[in-house]
């Protein structure tokens, strides 16, 4: 266990590092959602209510579309100079490499979320505090299934020459369950239904949170094993 | 952390990818104090060879023992050390930091020792503190022999390590080899350079079409 934990400090800190040096993925996947939000705002923005039951969807849309761009660009990192192989060939546990991956990811997709949250508010002219105290927790509630999955699959970039074909195909059906049940929650509380009335929802989305984690740290290294 | 092992002997090798046989009942053995040179045209299996021998791929059959142990997971892969064309780092990191991780990744007693003892050996303390991405192809193969050996690895598995590095990349190489043998290590040296498998085979293996064709007793 010491073991797992400080392989993935060690990958977790390393995800960070290359990341506050280049500033690449929070830009680039950061401006693709901004750029989403604005351009769907645009396109559907009829009046307040209709912008209220169309809100829910774009910032479905933009974080997701943003958090793949984030997922395959992490790795491929790791495919450049071939540093995914040193990583492998490194006594921590495989699972460890997969945690720290997905954790550094996380941490970065949880950002951008922050930063499109208060941006679908404005466009789409809701109370921007009330969005991100109240979509705010399911975003990221669905944002660790996704990223759990998404790092799963992106991984397998490394080995494949399908890359981010492959990881559009296979992460949307099998991230369903999680998508569905976050939009659905989301359009609730933004149609201004109370908390209680969606914890069904945000129980789903635990679970395929749940279901998601361990999949990923079970199936990494049997996935990185040729 | 780690396991001891002074040979490292595969048997029966056999490795298919989908249609194609890499590997077909490879027996090959190397000791420690040797360098055995792995040659063989583009294609015989050498690379495939390299990638069992580091626990990276898995055989289709047949097996490798590293002295009494035959699957070790992290207490082997503690014991082995790859140098290839990739430099196996990360070029928005400088080349201290790239030592630093792989030093802690590779669970070091004392990393901040080791990394410095090897700035000096290998001559890196100049550029240490840049991006790896602005280094030269003698710089990167540097830092790339550094983190190889960083360890101290009983296997050092070396893979093309003189591609594109001029007369005194190799010859550094050629030194930190002699080195690494004169330590007590096993070494595998996988080269089309028949100048370096020359001045550093004590013994050589010949791969074809996946199978041994010739071997040195």
């Amino acid at each position: 266990m010491k073991r797992f934990l400080t392989g993935t400090a060690l990958v977790f800190g390393k995800e960070l590092r290359v990341e506050l040096r280049t500033r690449e993925i929070l830009v680039t996947a950061g401006l693709f959602g901004l750029l989403v939000t604005v351009l769907t705002s645009l396109a559907f923005f009829l009046d307040d209510v209709t912008s209220q039951k169309i809100a829910p969807g774009v910032l479905w849309v933009s974080a997701c579309f943003a958090a793949i761009l984030a997922m395959g660009r992490t790795w491929a990192r790791e495919r450049e100079s071939d540093a995914i192989r040193g990583l492998l060939l490194s006594p921590i546990p495989r699972s460890s490499i997969y945690a720290g991956k997905m954790l550094g990811t996380l941490v970065l997709v949880l950002a951008i979320d922050l930063v499109l949250l208060p941006a679908v508010a404005i466009l789409f002219r809701l109370e921007v505090l009330a969005t991100l105290l109240r979509a705010g927790p399911i975003l990221f509630l669905g944002s660790i299934g996704y990223v759990a999955l998404g790092t799963l699959f992106a991984s397998m970039s490394v080995r494949t020459g399908a890359r981010e074909l492959m990881l559009s195909v296979v992460l949307f059906p099998l991230a369903s369950p999680g998508l569905l049940a976050g939009v659905v929650a989301t359009r609730e509380l933004f149609g201004g239904a109370p908390f209680s009335e969606i914890l069904d929802w945000l129980r789903v989305l635990a679970a395929f949170d749940l279901v998601a984690v361990v999949c990923g740290l079970v199936l990494f290294e049997p996935l990185m094993s040729e | 952390m780690g396991l001891d092992f002074t040979t490292v002997e595969a048997r029966g090798l056999v490795k298919v990818f989908g249609p194609t046989r890499a590997l077909v009942g490879v027996d090959v053995r190397f000791d420690a104090g040797l360098v055995t040179v792995v040659e063989g045209p583009n294609g015989s299996g050498k690379s495939t060879l390299l990638n069992i021998l580091a626990q990276l791929v898995r055989p289709t059959r047949g097996e490798v023992r590293y002295g009494e142990h035959s699957r070790g997971g992290s207490e082997l892969r503690a014991q082995i050390g790859v140098l290839a064309h990739a430099a196996m780092i990360y070029p928005d990191l400088t080349g201290l930091e790239n030592l630093c991780l792989y030093a802690k990744l590779q669970g070091v007693a004392d990393p901040e020792a080791r990394v410095r003892s090897l700035l000096e050996r290998f001559e890196i303390g100049r550029f240490r503190d840049r991006p790896a991405r602005t280094y030269s192809r003698g710089q990167l193969q540097r830092i790339a022999l550094a983190r190889a050996v960083i360890h101290a690895p009983r296997l050092l598995l070396l893979d093309e390590p003189s591609t594109g590095l001029d007369a005194r990349g190799v010859e550094r190489l050629v030194r930190a080899v002699e080195e690494e043998r004169a330590r007590g290590a096993i070494v595998a040296l996988i080269t089309h350079d028949s100048a370096l498998a020359d001045r550093l085979g004590e013994r050589r293996i010949r791969l074809d079409r996946g199978r041994v064709v010739g071997a040195d007793s």
